[in-house]
């Protein structure tokens, strides 16, 4: 009982601890900054803002309220994310839009400053002083053209800066201009030899694998029953009579009766095996079963059919 | 009178007849055949009877912009395929098969997992035959899938890696599937001897519930670890073997195996069949497709047939295995196993394979998803 408290503590803490991690603010960055919005993105009050995208790298949901964003490092705590809004969140891998209105009466995901070519833009943690993540504007970035945080390498967890021609607020800043895998694939490997080696290989590994582990798993179990009754290498190999249930004939009865039937076939066959097998009806054709009409039977009993009185 | 007249003519515009085209019509002829072998035949019936009568829906001449086509956003069918364009019918339909498949006769006899391992072969070879006949490697990967004759992984990925082709891969999977008694048989009877088809495999052992509550949960654990793109398809498949093997879940097995199933098959079945509409259908890629797809399935039941053989060289007296269970590592379950029962039978009236045969069959289904998220891994 003590062990059991113990387990379900270190569980509970573990699971907190995920929790925890999940909701590091330090996940967050400014994944796109766009400062001169002409023909983009309509905010809900159908104008055209600059916007700053935040992107949440991990796998957990972040909560973002009471953290700041700001353009001026002098000035850290210049707009506050209310934090009572259940809204400021983002989930795992997903990507939230602040708009940059200069107007922050209009709501939480909207600024009270605008934004300028040449400035710095921040996230800033909820404490004020911590910055989490910072983008730079260049001075002559064209209108209607973002700076975007582009994942580089193979777990897409760093980033680099470029300027965007194709804005994408609110979506996956991969890099346009990237191959696709099928593409890599089809210059590092045209006849596919290597893929197929390594999946062939991947595949047998893994089945094989669990084969070593459920083979050990089964002696074990072959051990814990020792105690019962040993079949002989006879018995195993030896032909199945007439009238006889082996396993083998189970399946197939089993596979048979998989068949698109209702539940009084499988009743009607499981009754006349059940005869069969215990010496009761039988045709002369071995492996051949037939269901005869018997007197007596529950099923063509009329008193079944009555409907018993109540006392 | 000249009002009634245009409006007849303007009818007659919005009818099928004024909009039929000869691939219409050969589209919906093709669907009609499938609706004849499944119901004639007996071949898959829970697939083509859908997919058939789809690909009818998906081909009525229609004029365009009436918003009720499959590819038309918003409309019914659209919704309907929306599950097998985001991938999420397959992985419902592997819940199912986890809740409806007994995993003993893999379990009491784990060896036969590598039977299941060897047939996967058939995808790539599908994969390097279509690299070689000039399709690309993410086009070929979704082409290769089809040899691994499971229909929801086909789907899963092809709606992944090539959604253009997803409507031929997933018909041609599908019609392979039905034809595997026809397909495997004769490759079987080539590559074994009369000697080998006699071989009689022992009982396998009792299988205790412990082993079969635990193999879901290592089987899931260790594919996963190794290829984590085939979450959605191994988690649903070993967590619906859960529910039916923890033996305290049997309402929600049932639903997964019984009425869940069945929604998700109509469903998948219906809207693949009418994504096969012939615009989009009757292509050259068309034929190459079925082309592979045929000869994924001999490559999966040739390899795994001299697999078997192979495997033979080195094993003594009764730990020796009937290559006729070689042909079940594809993973059409129970199909292919139940092929190498009827062949096994056919030589020796007493000697029933199908037991041995279902390891390799649900061997074939794990690593088909394998495969499906090695593909997705590499060319996702």
């Amino acid at each position: 009982m003590r062990y059991s408290k113990t387990i379900i503590s270190v569980t509970v803490a573990l699971f907190l601890g995920v929790s925890l991690a999940a909701q590091n603010l330090s996940d967050l960055l400014i994944g796109e900054v766009l400062v001169e919005n002409t023909s983009g993105l309509v905010d809900d009050y159908g104008q055209r803002n600059g916007w700053i995208e935040l992107f949440n790298t991990s796998s957990g949901t972040v909560k973002f309220g009471g953290c700041y964003l700001t353009d001026d490092k002098s000035d850290l705590k210049k707009y506050h994310i209310p934090t009572s809004d259940m809204d400021a969140k983002v989930g795992p891998r997903q990507s939230v839009i602040f708009y940059a209105s200069g107007n922050a009466s209009q709501g939480t995901f909207y600024t009270n400053f605008k934004l300028r070519k040449g400035s710095t833009v921040y996230l800033v943690s909820n404490d004020g002083r911590t910055i989490i993540d910072q983008v730079d504007i260049p001075a002559d970035l064209p209108a209607d053209q973002s700076v975007v945080r582009i994942p580089v390498g193979v777990k897409a967890m760093s980033f680099q800066t470029k300027v965007n021609p194709s804005p994408s607020p609110g979506s996956y800043n991969g890099d346009v201009d990237a191959k696709t895998k099928s593409q890599v694939m089809k210059e590092q490997d045209p006849h596919g030899f290597v893929l197929t080696l390594i999946a062939v290989m991947v595949v047998f590994i893994a089945l094989l694998i669990l084969a070593i582990i459920f083979g050990w798993i089964g002696n074990a179990s072959k051990r814990a029953l020792e105690g019962g009754p040993k079949a002989t290498k006879k018995e195993k190999t030896k032909k199945a009579k007439p009238g006889e249930m082996t396993p083998e004939i189970a399946a197939a009865i089993s596979m048979a009766l998989s068949q698109e039937f209702g539940g009084e076939v499988y009743a009607a066959i499981a009754l006349a095996l059940d005869d069969y097998l215990s010496g009761g009806i039988h045709d002369l054709e071995s492996m051949i079963i037939t269901i005869k009409p018997s007197t007596g039977s529950q099923w063509a009993d009329k008193t079944q059919n009555f409907r018993q009185l109540p006392r | 009178m000249s009002t009634i007249i245009e409006n007849l003519r303007q009818f007659w515009f919005f009818t099928g007849f004024a909009n039929a085209t000869w691939q219409n019509l050969a589209m919906i002829a093709i669907g009609i055949l499938f609706i004849t072998i499944a119901i004639k035949k007996g071949w898959e019936p829970l697939l083509l009877v859908p997919i058939g009568f789809g690909m009818i829906i998906g081909n009525i001449p229609m004029f365009p912009g009436l918003n009720i086509g499959v590819y038309e956003d918003g409309s019914v069918l659209n919704t309907l395929y929306q599950g097998v364009k985001q991938g999420w019918y397959p992985p419902l339909i592997f819940l199912g098969i986890g809740a409806m498949t007994d995993f003993s006769a893999l379990i009491s006899q784990p060896r036969l997992l590598l039977i299941g391992a060897a047939a996967q072969t058939g995808i790539f070879g599908a994969y390097l035959l279509a690299l070689a006949l000039g399709f690309d490697p993410n086009q070929a990967g979704a082409i290769g899938i089809i040899g691994g004759a499971d229909g929801p992984t086909a789907i899963f990925l092809s709606s992944k890696l090539a959604p253009d082709l997803m409507g031929a891969i997933a018909v041609s999977a599908y019609s392979y599937m039905a034809l595997v008694p026809v397909i495997q048989r004769p490759i079987m009877l080539a590559l074994t001897t009369k000697k080998e088809r006699l071989i009689r495999m022992p009982a396998p052992r009792q299988v205790s519930q412990r082993e079969k509550i635990v193999f879901p949960v290592v089987g899931f654990l260790l594919t996963a670890f190794i290829v984590p793109s085939g979450l959605p398809l191994l988690g649903m498949l070993f967590f619906g073997n859960l529910l039916k093997e923890s033996g305290v879940t049997r309402r929600l097995a049932e639903t997964a195996r019984g009425p869940l199933i069945d929604v998700v098959t109509t469903l998948i079945g219906l809207t693949v069949g009418a994504s096969t509409q012939a615009d989009k259908f009757l292509t050259g890629n068309s034929l190459k497709i079925f082309l592979l797809g045929l000869l994924s399935f001999v490559i999966a039941t040739t390899v795994g047939v001299l697999f078997v053989k192979f495997w033979n060289l080195f094993l003594k007296g009764d730990r020796k295995i009937n290559p006729l269970i070689g042909n079940a590592g594809v993973s059409a379950v129970p199909d292919s196993a139940r092929v190498s029962e009827i062949v096994g039978r056919e030589f020796d009236p007493g000697n029933h394979l199908l037991m041995h045969a279902m390891g390799p069959n649900v061997a074939g289904v794990i690593g088909s998803a394998v495969a499906a998220g090695i593909l997705l891994g590499f060319l996702g």
